[in-house]
């Protein structure tokens, strides 16, 4: 059979296992062996017009969806028959004797193993995918954030007055990067709220919204000035200078590189945390 | 080996990013290493203005998530979306300028982190970089879609169109990214959005690509339903950038988005296990044994597999709580790229020969790479995982007895439970650096002194 297949294929100008796996196709939905399909491709006329040069070394099995009509072409679990035409569609063709299948849709079923034709355009496919984009910037987004925005303006209370100081403690404190351990996010599930106020409410500044941090590996600082130590300042600067001279245990950056004018600010910063909040 | 410097075309375009992969790898994997250390050691090193944990925590952050990242993209797009659906002959100077910016602009962002430390937005990028970054991804954006729209046959690839949703979220997120802070919610609506479009939908709709390409074309495999590739796609585009939201469960988020992302979040099981299905029933249809390099894809998908099952279980109510504001957020994150760096390392393999004309020896030092990188990665989710876990029980358990903020005595106990997980972290980053060192050796070893064989020529030549 192997020159059967080598003959079909050099007729077809495509790949031997390709011709293999067609002829198995056909051969399954026809109900004819394998070598009556073959036999009746190489008898065939020639085909050199309609060969699917350029579509052969295609690199990867393409996906679209085909529409309904297109069914024909279905993958089959089994081994190694990717592509089987559903007999029932394919009444007309069974009745058909092999011999006089036309050497083209020889070709196309060929071609149909390697790249599936979609009757959509690209168009709806791009359209698809921004409207999932737009949806998502809209409901995921805005919409939350909106909300946000006009709960705050509802709020009686919702500013908050920061000193000059403050400010200059929060931009060094975000600059320092604190917040990649420490959060200032207390949730409002039962265990959380007992700690302080949730920060919701208030319109604040910048630099103290990019402190609030997302993930908590040391504790959460959002009361920090109504708890004992860190709510004295000499403790909180010789900890953030010397973090072992207070506590060997926990490994804490020095951060003795700041000068003290911004060691100042930042301690200022932290004792703020928990007044503010009130 | 030649390599102009300017590539004429998308063959040489992407045996540059085949040569950058390594070295960006390289440099993201000494970041995390030095960002660990500093903070096991915190109070033994010497601390500065640039060696201190929050800056490395921000580099290595931008290393990875944004350079590693952008130069996979540059590469999947060139070889697998261009060639694929190829009609970006005309574009090609472009396109060119385009994926050099992609890399660039990431690659700036890093360097103009040292000067610009206090400029720094709420995502760690710089403002005019930001901008930049946007200019760039819409260009990208903009060619992807014109090559679509432009090209004659009435196909699309399993590849391109996961290439095609990754590029329309990165875009996204740099949109987010911008977005003005007003009220303290703002702060957590952006970097969850954020992470969930720039990393989650964009990070796995690559690896996606990468793998519906590996899956056939390399095992000579037949994809077994393009139906179950479209649920994949479909599913995935839609409930991914929902699901971060759900780790700030109880906070000042908006009730109903923290709902919203809990539910979306359990239905990814739907196109997971489309995705699941249809890649062990296409892998069985291989007709060529799968080498070292293709067991290492296997790897990859069983680590993206555990990353959205784990993705999935954390979505029940009464387990948010003990992981969210924790480490489990970065298993996330670590998971999704995980599985892209190990897909990206075994198309670099399969890409050697085709480009270079080099073949690839299997030796030992191929071996010390995928072992290295499979433990590596395996040892990190397992390690943050537990960190994750136990250090959010903890905050809980004392949540319970009044005291959530743990200072003090509290935070020794915690500290003993997860303490030495940290230092398994820093020797965990280790061990990476020193994969990636031997990766980097192999690639240079074989794209300079392997056998030589056939170059496969890419569909199209623009010289």
């Amino acid at each position: 059979m192997s020159e059967l297949v080598n003959k079909v294929a050099e007729i077809l100008k495509a790949p031997v296992d390709l011709v293999q796996r067609s002829a198995e196709a056909r051969a399954a939905a026809s109900g004819k062996s394998v070598d009556e399909v073959l036999s009746s491709w190489a008898g065939g006329e020639s085909v050199e017009a309609s060969a699917p040069k350029e579509e052969t070394p295609v690199e990867e099995t393409p996906v679209e969806e085909t529409p309904v009509e297109e069914a024909p072409v279905v993958e089959t679990p089994v081994e190694e028959a990717p592509v089987v035409e559903t007999p029932v569609e394919e009444a007309p063709v069974v009745e058909t004797p092999v011999e006089e299948v036309p050497v083209e849709e020889v070709v196309q079923e060929v071609v149909e193993e390697v790249v599936y034709l979609k009757n959509e355009s690209s168009l709806a496919f791009i359209s698809g995918v921004l409207s999932i984009a737009v949806f998502t910037f809209v409901f995921a987004f805005l919409t939350p954030k909106n909300q946000s925005i006009s709960v705050v303006e509802s709020s009686l209370n919702n500013t908050i007055s920061v000193s000059a100081d403050v400010i200059k403690g929060a931009e060094i404190y975000s600059e320092l990067n604190c917040q990649s351990c420490h959060t200032q996010n207390v949730r409002t599930l039962i265990p959380d709220t007992q700690n302080g106020k949730v920060l919701s409410n208030k319109y604040a500044n910048k630099a103290l919204i990019k402190n609030i941090g997302n993930i908590r590996l040391g504790p959460d600082l959002s009361t920090n000035s109504l708890r004992e130590p860190t709510n004295n300042s000499q403790w909180l600067g010789r900890y953030l200078t010397d973090s072992s001279s207070v506590n060997r245990e926990i490994p804490h950056p020095n951060y003795e590189f700041l000068n003290d004018e911004d060691l100042d600010y930042l301690v200022t910063y932290l004792l703020s945390l928990g007044e503010s909040n009130e | 080996m030649k390599l102009k410097l300017i590539p004429k075309n998308e063959q040489e375009l992407s045996k540059l990013f085949v040569l950058i992969f390594p070295l960006t790898l390289l440099l993201s994997s000494l970041l995390a290493f030095l960002k660990d250390s500093y903070f096991t050691f915190a109070n033994l090193l010497p601390n500065n203005q640039i060696f201190n944990y929050g800056f490395l925590d921000r580099l290595s952050t931008k290393a990875s998530f944004g350079l590693v990242f952008a130069t996979i993209v540059c590469l999947a797009f060139t070889y697998l979306f261009s060639k694929s659906l190829g009609r970006i002959a005309v574009l090609y100077p472009l396109l060119f300028l385009t994926l050099l910016g992609f890399v660039g602009t990431e690659f700036l962002d890093i360097v103009l982190s040292f000067f610009y430390q206090d400029n720094l937005n709420i995502t760690g990028s710089i403002s005019v970089v930001l901008l930049l970054k946007l200019l760039v991804a819409f260009g990208l954006f903009g060619l992807a879609s014109l090559n679509l729209l432009a090209k004659k046959e009435t196909t699309i690839f399993a590849s391109a169109q996961f290439i095609y949703g990754a590029i329309a979220f990165y875009f996204l997120s740099f949109l987010i990214a911008r977005s003005e802070l007003i009220v303290f919610t703002d702060s957590l609506l952006i970097t969850s959005l954020y992470t969930s479009t720039h990393i989650y939908v964009g990070i796995s709709f690559i690896y996606m690509a990468i793998i519906h390409f590996l899956m056939t074309k390399p095992i000579d495999a037949t994809l077994f339903s393009k139906t179950l590739s479209l649920i994949t796609f479909w599913g995935f585009l839609f409930l991914l950038p929902w699901t971060s939201y759900k780790y700030y469960f109880g906070s000042v988020l908006p009730n109903w988005l923290e709902n919203v992302s809990i539910y979306l979040s359990l239905s990814l099981i739907i196109p997971l296990l489309a995705f699941t299905v249809n890649y062990v029933k296409t892998i069985q249809t291989r007709e060529v044994e799968m080498n070292k390099s293709a067991s290492l894809m296997n790897f990859s998908v069983i680590l993206f597999l555990i990353t959205n099952v784990l993705h999935v279980v954390s979505s029940f109510e009464n387990l948010l709580p003990l992981v969210g504001l924790t480490n489990f957020q970065n298993v996330i994150s670590y998971g999704y790229f995980g599985s892209l760096v190990l897909a990206s390392v075994s198309l670099t393999y399969y890409l050697i020969p085709k480009l270079f004309g080099r073949s690839v020896k299997y030796s030992l030092l191929e071996d010390l790479v995928f072992g290295g990188l499979k433990l590596t990665y395996l040892f990190l989710l397992v390690n943050n995982f537990l960190i994750g876990v136990n250090s959010g029980y903890s905050w809980n358990a004392a949540a319970n007895a009044g005291s959530p903020a743990i200072y003090g005595e509290g935070f020794n106990i915690v500290w003993g439970l997860v303490g030495i997980n940290y230092s398994a972290n820093t020797f965990i980053s280790l061990l990476f650096l020193g994969v990636t060192m031997l990766f980097f050796i192999s690639i240079i070893r074989t794209v300079s002194s392997g056998d030589i064989t056939t170059v496969e020529e890419m569909v199209f030549n623009n010289e």
